[in-house]
C-alpha cells in the first residue's frame, strides 16, 4: 500500500496490537453480553414512557384512535397559537389521518424558516429514556425537527420499546430492507442549554415545546399515573 | 463584526500552572462561581447514577467494550471506514492537527464555502481549527451556546462540557451589547439571551455552506457517527448545508449500535446528570434518493495526533475517555483555579494526563503535580480510568527525563536510597522526629520550616509528639509479645498445677479465650493486618483486575480478551 496518512496510521495501529482473526474478536465481543438499562419508572410501558416523557420536560395527551389524535393537535393549536395550521412531513400515516374532522390544514413537506408548528410520526417511542424516534427522509424532513417553535409528535402505542436495545433491534429488523436512512434520531425533550451560569433555559437552537400525542390502547389511568410519578420523582431527585 | 470576531489562541501556557492558578484564585466572583459548581454537580451526578440502579454494572460494561474495542482497533477501524465509504461518505484519515486543518479546508475551498457552521468539538479545539480556517478567509461561527460565547470573547474554553460556564450572566450580556448590533434592548435574563443567540445563530445556520461537527462514537457495524447535544445546534450543522464535515479521533470507533447507547446511559449521567440529552442522533452520510433536506456531501476525519502512540503504551487506558468531564466536576483542583490554569485544551485530571501525552511531558510538566491524589476522579470516571495511577506514572517519567526540578529529583533518590535501608531510615526520622519535638515542645506548632517553606506559609506544621508511627507501632508490638509470653507461661503454670489456681495469672487476671489466641487489651487493638498483607496492593487506587467478575452479575467470559492482559508496564520511552 502507498505511503499514505491513512497507512501510516494503520501501521501505528496494528503495531500496538495483538493480531485476532474476525471470527475470535466477533467471539470476544458477543461474551461480553449486553449493557444494563435503567429502571422503569412504572411496570406498564405506555405508563413507563409517558412518565419519562414529562420528565424531559414534554407535555403529552393520549388518544384512543385516529380522530381523536386530531382532535387533539387540533387543541393544541387551538390553545396556543388560535390557528389550524403546521407542518407535516410527507408520511402515509399523516396522511391517512382524518384532518377534516377537526379542521386541521397541514401543509405536507418540510418546514420552512418562519413556521411555528410541525408534526411527525415517530417510528419508535423508547420507555427506557423517554425519548421519540425519527428516520430522516420524505416522511420526516430533518427539518421538522429542530426548525419550529413546537414541534408535534405521533407515537402509536403498538411502536413503544422498552429500551434503546429494542430500538435498534426494531431498526435493523424493519429499516435494513428500504437501507438505512441518512439519519436516525432520538429526541427527548424540548431544545435546551445550561450554557450561561448553569442555568437551564429551553429553546436553545431547536423547539421550545415539544409534545408527545400517545395513540392507541393504553390504560385509561396511564396519563394520571405518569403525572404523578414525574411529580414525585422530580421531587425526589432536586 | 466580522473583525471582532474572537480568537481562539492555542499557545500552550500548561507550564506556568502554578501562576497561572495563583491568578485565577483573586478573581473572589469567579471562586465562588466555580465553587458552586462543584458542589451542584456533585448532586446532579449522583442522583442520576443512584436512579439508574445498576451503574456500575454498567461502568464494567462499558469499559470492557472500550477496551475490546481498543484492543482490535485495526479491524474495527478498517470496518467503520468501508461501512462509511459504502454510505457514500469521504473518507479521511490526519495524522496530526495541521493534517485535518489542512484537508477541512481543501474541502471548504472546493466548494468556494465562506461561511461555516460549527458544533462543539473538543477535537477541532485541539487542532486549532477555528484561527486556520480564518486565516483562510472563512467565517467560521461556533453555534453552541457556550462555545459561541468564548468565541465572541476570544477565549478558549474553561470545562470540555460547559465551554462557558467561567462566565457570569452579566459578562455575558456585555458581550452580547457589544457584539450584536441589535439596538436598545433589555436581555433581563438567562433566557433572553439564549433567545438573542439563537436568533442571531439562526440567520447563520440558514447561510452556511459548510457544516462540521464532533461525534460522540463511531460505530463500526454500520458506518454512523453519534451526535450527543442538548441544543440543537449540532443537528442543524449536520443537517441544514450542503456539506457536512466530521471531525474525529480514530479512537471513538466502537463495535455497535448499541454499544454507543450503552455509552451514551454513563455519558449523560455523568456530564449532566440527565437520563438522555434532548438529541441524540446517528448520522451516515450524504442525502439519499428521496430525502428533501441532509447534506449533499460528507466527510469523515479521523485524527490520530499520537493516539497511536497512546494506544502503544501503558497510557492506553487513557483512550477509553468518553470526555464526560465528572473528573472536571470532582477534582478540587479544577474546583479552586478552574480549567483555564491548565494551559491547554483539556482541562482537570483528564487534562493533566491527556496533554502531556498530546503535546510534550516537557512542555505541560507542571500538570501531572496538579493533583492531590485525592482519588475522586478515578471514582467518579464513568470510563474507570485511573486517572491517579496515571497521573503518578507521569510524574514518574518526570523524574526519569529529569524534568522535575535537579533538588527535587536529589531529594527523591535520598529517599528512595533511605528507604531501602529500614534501620538507617528508622534512625534518621527517629532523630528528626525527636528534633522537631525538643524544638517545637512549647508552641506546640511551627510557623515556618526549612524545605518546607511552602507548606508552612499557608498553615502551621504541628510539633511532633516525640516519636514515629513506627517506633509507637513497634513498642506496642513489643508489649504485646512480652503479655502474650507471660500470659503463655502462665497457662503452662496453670496446666501444670491443675484447673485449681488462675489466680496466678499475670495481673491477677484470666486471660480471654478467643479462637485459640489470647485477646489483645483493647486499649491496643489495631485494625490493620499485623503484617503488611502482600495480597493488598498499595497506592492510590485498588486495581480491578478481579473486579468484573467479583463484583456480580457479569463473569470475564473471555481469558484471551483485555482482561487477561499484562500488569502495567513502566513507560519505557525515554
Ligand atoms: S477521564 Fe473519565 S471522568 Fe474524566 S472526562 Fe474522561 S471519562 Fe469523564
Amino acid at each position: 500500500m502507498t505511503d499514505s496518512p491513512r497507512s501510516r496510521i494503520f501501521a501505528r495501529v496494528s503495531r500496538a496490537q495483538n493480531e485476532a482473526d474476525a471470527t475470535t474478536i466477533q467471539r470476544e465481543l458477543e461474551a461480553l453480553g449486553s449493557a444494563p438499562t435503567a429502571d422503569l419508572p412504572a411496570a406498564d410501558i405506555s405508563t413507563a414512557f409517558l412518565t419519562n416523557v414529562l420528565k424531559n420536560q414534554g407535555t403529552v395527551d393520549c388518544a384512543a384512535n385516529r380522530s381523536s389524535a386530531v382532535k387533539s393537535v387540533a387543541d393544541y393549536l387551538y390553545r396556543h397559537f388560535r390557528s389550524h395550521r403546521l407542518v407535516a412531513g410527507n408520511d402515509p400515516h399523516l396522511a391517512a389521518m382524518p384532518w377534516r374532522e377537526a379542521g386541521v390544514l397541514p401543509r405536507f413537506g418540510g418546514v420552512e424558516p418562519g413556521e411555528a408548528v410541525s408534526l411527525s410520526y415517530a417510528l419508535l417511542g423508547v420507555a427506557e429514556t423517554g425519548a421519540i424516534v425519527t428516520v430522516t427522509g420524505k416522511a420526516n424532513p430533518a427539518a421538522n425537527n429542530l426548525l419550529s417553535e413546537h414541534h408535534l409528535v405521533m407515537v402509536d402505542s403498538t411502536r413503544l420499546v422498552r429500551d434503546m436495545e429494542g430500538a435498534w433491534e426494531r431498526i435493523r429488523r424493519e429499516t435494513v430492507k428500504s437501507g438505512w436512512p441518512r439519519g436516525i434520531n432520538f429526541i427527548a425533550g424540548p431544545s435546551s442549554t445550561a450554557d450561561i451560569e448553569g442555568k437551564l433555559v429551553y429553546g436553545a437552537h431547536g423547539p421550545r415545546q415539544w409534545h408527545v400525542i400517545l395513540i392507541g390502547d393504553v390504560p385509561a389511568t396511564a396519563l394520571e399515573e405518569a403525572r404523578a410519578l414525574a411529580g414525585q420523582l422530580n421531587q425526589g431527585t432536586s | 463584526m466580522a473583525s471582532s470576531d474572537g480568537c481562539t489562541s492555542l499557545k500552550q501556557t500548561s507550564n506556568t500552572f502554578l501562576d497561572n492558578a495563583h491568578e485565577a484564585l483573586q478573581d473572589a466572583g469567579k471562586v465562588e462561581r466555580r465553587n458552586l459548581m462543584a458542589y451542584y454537580m456533585h448532586i446532579v451526578r449522583d442522583a442520576a447514577v443512584d436512579q439508574f440502579g445498576h451503574f456500575e454494572d454498567l461502568r464494567q460494561h462499558v469499559k470492557q467494550v472500550k477496551q475490546h474495542s481498543l484492543e482490535h482497533l485495526e479491524y474495527y477501524l478498517n470496518q467503520f471506514e468501508q461501512a462509511a465509504l459504502q454510505n457514500g461518505n469521504h473518507v479521511h484519515f490526519a495524522e496530526d492537527g495541521d493534517q485535518l486543518n489542512s484537508i477541512v479546508l481543501d474541502i471548504c475551498q472546493q466548494h468556494s464555502a465562506r461561511r461555516i457552521a460549527k458544533g462543539k468539538s473538543m477535537v477541532t479545539e485541539e487542532t486549532g481549527l477555528n484561527d486556520y480556517l480564518k486565516r483562510a478567509g472563512m467565517k467560521v461561527v461556533e453555534t453552541d451556546l457556550g462555545e459561541y460565547i468564548i468565541q465572541q470573547a476570544g477565549e478558549t474554553p474553561s470545562h470540555i462540557v460547559g465551554p462557558a460556564l467561567h462566565k457570569s450572566a452579566a459578562e455575558v450580556r456585555e458581550l452580547f451589547f457589544a457584539k450584536h448590533d441589535l439596538g436598545e434592548r433589555e436581555l433581563a435574563d438567562t433566557g433572553e439571551m439564549v433567545s438573542e443567540a439563537r436568533r442571531v445563530l439562526r440567520e447563520h445556520f440558514l447561510k452556511a455552506e459548510v457544516g462540521i461537527i464532533g461525534a460522540n462514537a463511531l460505530i463500526a457495524e454500520n458506518g454512523y457517527s453519534m451526535l450527543v447535544t442538548n441544543e440543537g445546534n449540532g443537528d442543524l450543522c449536520a443537517n441544514l448545508p450542503n456539506v457536512l464535515i466530521v471531525c474525529t479521533t480514530l479512537d471513538r470507533v466502537v463495535p455497535r449500535s448499541e454499544d454507543a447507547t450503552a455509552m451514551l446511559r454513563l455519558l449523560v449521567r455523568s456530564a449532566t446528570g440527565q437520563p438522555q440529552t434532548c438529541y441524540t442522533s446517528f448520522y451516515s452520510g450524504p442525502r439519499r434518493e428521496h430525502d428533501i433536506d441532509g447534506p449533499l456531501e460528507t466527510h469523515i476525519v479521523l485524527l490520530d495526533n499520537r493516539r497511536t502512540e497512546i494506544l502503544a503504551s501503558d497510557y492506553r487506558e487513557m483512550l477509553q475517555c468518553i470526555r464526560c468531564g465528572a473528573c472536571l466536576n470532582h477534582c478540587p483542583i479544577y474546583a479552586g483555579v478552574g480549567g483555564h490554569a491548565y494551559g491547554w485544551v483539556y482541562p482537570g485530571p483528564m487534562g493533566s494526563v491527556l496533554t502531556p501525552l498530546l503535546t510534550s511531558l516537557e512542555q505541560s510538566k507542571a500538570l501531572p503535580n496538579a493533583c492531590t491524589s485525592c482519588g475522586r476522579c478515578a471514582e467518579v470516571c464513568p470510563a474507570d480510568i485511573p486517572l491517579p495511577d496515571l497521573l503518578r506514572d507521569l510524574r514518574h517519567d518526570e523524574t526519569r527525563q529529569k524534568l522535575s526540578s535537579s533538588r527535587w529529583r536529589l531529594g527523591m533518590r535520598l529517599h528512595a536510597w533511605l528507604a531501602r535501608h529500614p534501620t538507617l531510615y528508622h534512625a534518621v526520622t527517629g532523630l528528626g522526629i525527636f528534633t522537631l519535638h525538643l524544638l517545637g515542645r512549647r508552641k506546640g506548632s511551627f510557623a515556618s520550616l526549612p524545605l518546607a517553606a511552602g507548606w508552612t506559609s499557608q498553615r502551621d506544621f504541628p510539633a511532633p509528639e516525640g516519636k514515629t508511627f513506627m517506633h509507637q507501632y513497634s513498642a506496642m508490638h513489643r508489649e504485646e509479645k512480652a503479655r502474650e509470653h507471660k500470659a503463655a507461661q502462665a497457662l503452662e503454670q496453670n496446666t501444670k498445677a491443675g484447673p485449681a489456681a488462675p489466680r496466678r495469672t499475670a495481673q491477677g487476671r484470666t486471660p480471654a479465650r478467643r479462637n485459640g489466641t489470647e485477646r489483645i487489651e483493647p486499649s491496643l487493638r489495631v485494625d490493620w493486618p499485623r503484617k503488611p498483607d502482600p495480597r493488598k496492593p498499595s497506592g492510590t487506587r485498588p486495581r480491578r483486575e478481579g473486579d468484573d467478575s467479583a463484583s456480580g452479575k457479569k463473569p470475564a467470559a473471555h481469558p484471551g480478551g483485555p482482561r487477561g492482559k499484562k500488569p502495567r508496564r513502566r513507560p519505557d520511552h525515554d
